[in-house]
């Protein structure tokens, strides 16, 4: 802990003491925003590793449907029929606020217009493919939304814990110490002034006993 | 506002199914073209890559993905599966914020 330096005088510790209620205001409130976020972030935690292991199962169903797609009719043809089919995939990205940070709120929509190719001469795991990703997309939508969210609050969190925590071991430490400082120094000034008076009047009222006598 | 991919050739033709537009990378070069270019396109709001391709350019991935508010990019495990080793969302936030969650 290191002291301030600060000359000891009233207008230095008056200001010194607005700083520190000033200091513990912003620790309070930085404490409530932490807690606030960790709150949120942990709400969504549990959710992004739902989503995530989802998305992991639904990829793998796809990509074995697509695997089985390209083995029975060709990579070839396989992309032609991506040419064929007709979907749009539409996203609206909102923005909700926690606290100061700007989380994303995606929705997907999808717009088709089936039927995309002939029924006959195209393998059926092209239609599994086909509806396996539709719904992969779908989650990814949700995926991103809720890791880039964590991601950013994780962030911010991160950065408040180290305000809260410069508030809390040094600043304000700091300050409570020099106010300290500052007020047993004027004590000690107004207890030697106190001693100095008594000292002046004693002498004052010694003489004017002696001239008395003197007179007398 | 559309999806895009970048990704190795199965990932891509996969996602072209249902019509998202995507680039094929192979290597780092590849995928930082493709990456810059994604982020020139303003129609794109989601970039899906593939994590193999992540990897390759780990360093403007993670600087999109902290700073940037736009596009959003998500990670997603390629036809061979999750990379063993890569940390999950927890073990990142754990990291990034010094607690045990």
């Amino acid at each position: 802990m290191a002291q301030l330096t600060y000359a000891p005088t009233k207008t230095n510790l008056l200001r010194l003491r607005s700083d520190l209620s000033f200091a513990q205001q912003g620790y309070e409130l930085l404490d409530q925003k932490r807690n606030i976020l960790i709150v949120e972030l942990l709400a969504l935690l549990d959710q992004t590793v739902d989503f995530q292991s989802r998305v992991e199962k639904a990829l793998e169903k796809a990509y074995e449907a697509l695997e089985e797609a390209i083995l029975d009719m060709g990579k070839l043809k396989v992309q032609y029929l991506t040419g064929a089919a007709h979907i749009t995939t539409d996203i609206t990205v909102r923005s909700r606020r926690v606290m100061g940070v700007s989380l994303p709120v995606i929705e997907t929509q999808f717009t088709e217009y089936p039927p995309y190719y002939s029924l006959m001469g195209n393998s059926f795991w092209i239609d599994s493919a086909l509806s396996f990703f539709k719904e992969v997309l779908q989650l990814l939508g949700k995926l991103a939304e809720l890791k880039i969210s964590v991601l950013r609050l994780a962030n911010e969190v991160k950065k408040t814990i180290r305000k809260v925590n410069a508030l809390e071991k040094i600043a304000i430490p700091d300050l409570k110490e020099t106010v300290h400082y500052i007020e047993s120094r004027l004590e000690e000034n107004e207890r030697d002034m106190f001693v100095l008076m008594k000292m002046v009047k004693e002498n004052l009222e010694r003489k004017k006993a002696a001239a008395d006598g003197g007179l007398e | 506002m559309k999806y895009s991919i970048i990704g190795d050739e199965d990932t891509v033709l996969g996602f072209g199914v249902v019509g998202v537009a995507g680039r094929v990378a192979t290597n780092a070069e590849e995928a930082q073209r493709a990456f810059q270019d994604l982020l020139g396109d303003k129609e794109t709001s989601i970039i899906i890559i593939t994590e193999r391709v992540a990897e390759m350019i780990r360093s403007i991935v993670d600087r999109y993905v902290f700073t940037e508010s736009f596009p959003l990019i998500v990670e997603i495990p390629d036809r061979h599966g999750p990379v063993p080793g890569r940390p999950g969302i927890k073990e990142m936030v754990n990291t990034a914020i010094g607690l045990k969650i």
